[in-house]
């Protein structure tokens, strides 16, 4: 049954979400961001390396210095090595691309059925409040995820294409590139989808529950953007233990949502 | 099929229904009547099991309410719910609304196609399955969402306000359906504030203000018998009353006075068929012309009103 539920929220929420006008927009222009920006980097890579070559500052040679010492690096070029550290970087664009569309996408699933006056027929049918919240984290998660996989599966290629026809080694995908594309970013998504439909038990707007969603999850995007041009670019273990995090935080806060389900809160406090 | 035993609920602190006591055989239709506010949809939604009660317990189809969510989830596939407003997904079709639904009741997917495909006919939907519900009237809505209420084959059936908003025709419509529901043995519960209504679909009728100010059979509260078994007699008199009123106090045959007006009375009398022979005789024999004797049965109005206004069906 709660497969079968799961399903059914997902194909709905699709359908739903195909028609409205104000999330479509967000599954094109998102990927297109995240799959402009590592292609971008590949193309751009030899004339980048170059002037940064040309006009070296401290930090960049500190940056390449220490590139190089890595075993990943060994062998490369200090042009081809910090080419493949400027891709590394720029896969933290498929983790702001999920939190961007969930966060979206999230808010209008249970905002629109408060809108829409369908959560009390909802309720009234057999389903548990497990089924319920598993459906709706799974179709606010799921086509979020399949777009990243994606676009991360269109980027890798485009970006191998580039380095192979200048006759280097294909880059992508490489073990951080996995590990971001396969469970940071369907973890964040989760993260963001969970902490939103929990905002939303107060609010009537979808825009507000948004923006709201967008401050309570500001310190996590902040570590991640912070440590992504540090950290996490450099240590997989670091990126690993961060994902593992991540996870974590999503099965606490799923847990948290079904304990303090409330059918009576939705059905008297939802206006 | 229903049965509540002082069921109440209160909302921080804010009692929204209290000590409801009826219960509801099976295949009966009752009409819960009330002005706004007064409890109907908290009532329909204590007995769906969709919030617990405060004190007080209820079973409806054989599932008590309020007790897990294992027999919460039989309660509600034993019963359907109209609620208040329609609630569809606007931007699907009104056979994509239903399919969705349909499978949450779990009904079988051999059998919920010509399922719907029998409601969609009878309520006229078939022809307009394949349009978005956004483009809907609200009447088209409420008909789609009956057919939700029904398709999953609910033993009880709750329906509140189904024929608000709707135009006279459509009204109609929705009211022969709940009277061919009633012929199929369903036990249906009404929320409504169309008295018109109740009063030709009802058995029996519950009039709530937070309470339960009136709860007995349609056929009883409008034959006037009050709780002993008691009818009303309206005697008008060609002269003023209280020159009888001594006399009528003091015992007319197997009546008694229950208020004195400015040219009649009204008694009340346990057998009408012999008390007012004898009541008129009685009368005559004291030199009283009459003018007019009646046991004429209440409108569902008048008790209604009676109720509201006093607090219970006499008024009391």
């Amino acid at each position: 049954m709660t497969r079968s539920v799961v399903w059914l929220f997902l194909a709905r929420e699709w359908a739903d979400t195909r028609r409205n006008s104000r999330v479509l927009p967000l599954y094109f222009i998102m990927p297109l961001v995240a799959v402009s920006l590592p292609i971008l980097v590949a193309l751009m890579a030899p004339s980048i390396v170059r002037d940064l070559q040309q006009r070296p500052d401290q930090g960049t040679a500190a940056l390449i210095e220490r590139l190089m010492r890595r075993p990943e690096f060994l062998g490369l070029s200090p042009g081809e090595g910090l080419a493949r550290y400027l891709l590394r970087a720029v896969s933290g664009m498929f983790v702001l691309m999920p939190i961007a569309i969930a966060s979206t996408v999230a808010a209008f699933s249970i905002v629109g059925e408060k809108q829409q006056r369908t959560l009390e027929p909802i309720l009234a049918t057999p389903i548990t409040d497990r089924q319920l919240l598993l459906g709706k984290l799974l179709a606010s998660i799921g086509p979020t995820v399949v777009l990243t996989w994606a676009a991360g599966a269109v980027a890798i290629l485009v970006v191998d294409i580039v380095f192979i026809a200048r006759s280097l080694a294909a880059p992508l995908p490489d073990r951080f590139w996995t590990v971001v594309l396969l469970v940071l970013a369907p973890a964040i998504a989760a993260t963001v989808s969970l902490v939103t439909m929990r905002l939303s038990a107060k609010s009537s707007d979808p825009q507000a529950t948004v923006q709201t969603s967008a401050l309570a999850i500001l310190p996590i995007f902040l570590l991640l953007v912070g440590a992504f041009g540090q950290l996490l670019t450099f240590s997989f273990p670091a990126l690993l233990a961060a994902s593992g995090v991540v996870l974590l935080i999503d099965v606490a806060l799923f847990r948290m949502n079904v304990v303090r389900f409330r059918r009576e809160e939705i059905l008297t406090r939802w206006k | 099929m229903i049965s509540a035993q002082g069921l109440t609920r209160a909302f921080d602190g804010v009692v929204a229904v209290e000590g409801l006591s009826f219960s509801v055989p099976e295949g009966a239709l009752f009409a819960l009547l009330g002005p706004n506010g007064a409890g109907k949809t908290t009532t329909v939604r204590l007995l769906m099991g969709l919030i617990g009660p405060s004190a007080g317990s209820a079973t409806v189809a054989g599932y008590r309410v309020g007790s897990g969510s294992d027999a919460g989830s039989r309660l509600r596939r034993a019963c359907g719910l109209l609620t208040e407003a329609p609630g569809f997904y606007e931007r699907m079709s009104a056979w994509d609304n239903l399919v969705f639904f349909g499978r949450l009741y779990g009904i079988p997917e051999r059998t919920l196609a010509p399922q719907l495909e029998h409601y969609l006919r009878m309520l006229e939907l078939w022809d307009r399955r394949t349009h978005l519900v956004g483009t809907f009237s609200k009447g088209m809505k409420q008909r789609l969402a009956i057919i939700r209420a029904l398709f999953h084959d609910p033993k009880v059936v709750f329906l509140d306000e189904p024929t608000a908003g709707l135009d006279p025709e459509a009204a109609l419509e929705v009211r022969e359906l709940i009277a061919r529901l009633k012929t199929e043995g369903r036990t249906i519960v009404v929320c409504t504030h169309n008295l018109d209504e109740a009063e030709r679909l009802a058995d029996s009728v519950g009039i709530l203000r937070r309470r339960l100010l009136v709860c007995d059979t349609l056929q009883r509260l409008r034959s006037g018998t009050d709780a002993d078994g008691r009818v009303a007699v309206r005697i008008g008199l060609t002269e003023p009353a209280a020159r009888y009123t001594p006399a009528l106090i003091a015992q007319p045959p197997a009546t008694g006075l229950s208020e004195v007006q400015a040219t009649g009375a009204i008694l009340s009398a346990r057998s009408p068929a012999d008390a007012v022979p004898a009541l008129v005789a009685w009368l005559v024999g004291r030199g009283a012309g009459i003018r007019q004797v009646e046991t004429t049965a209440d409108s569902l109005e008048a008790i209604y009103l009676r109720a509201v206004r006093g607090g219970g069906a006499n008024g009391q």
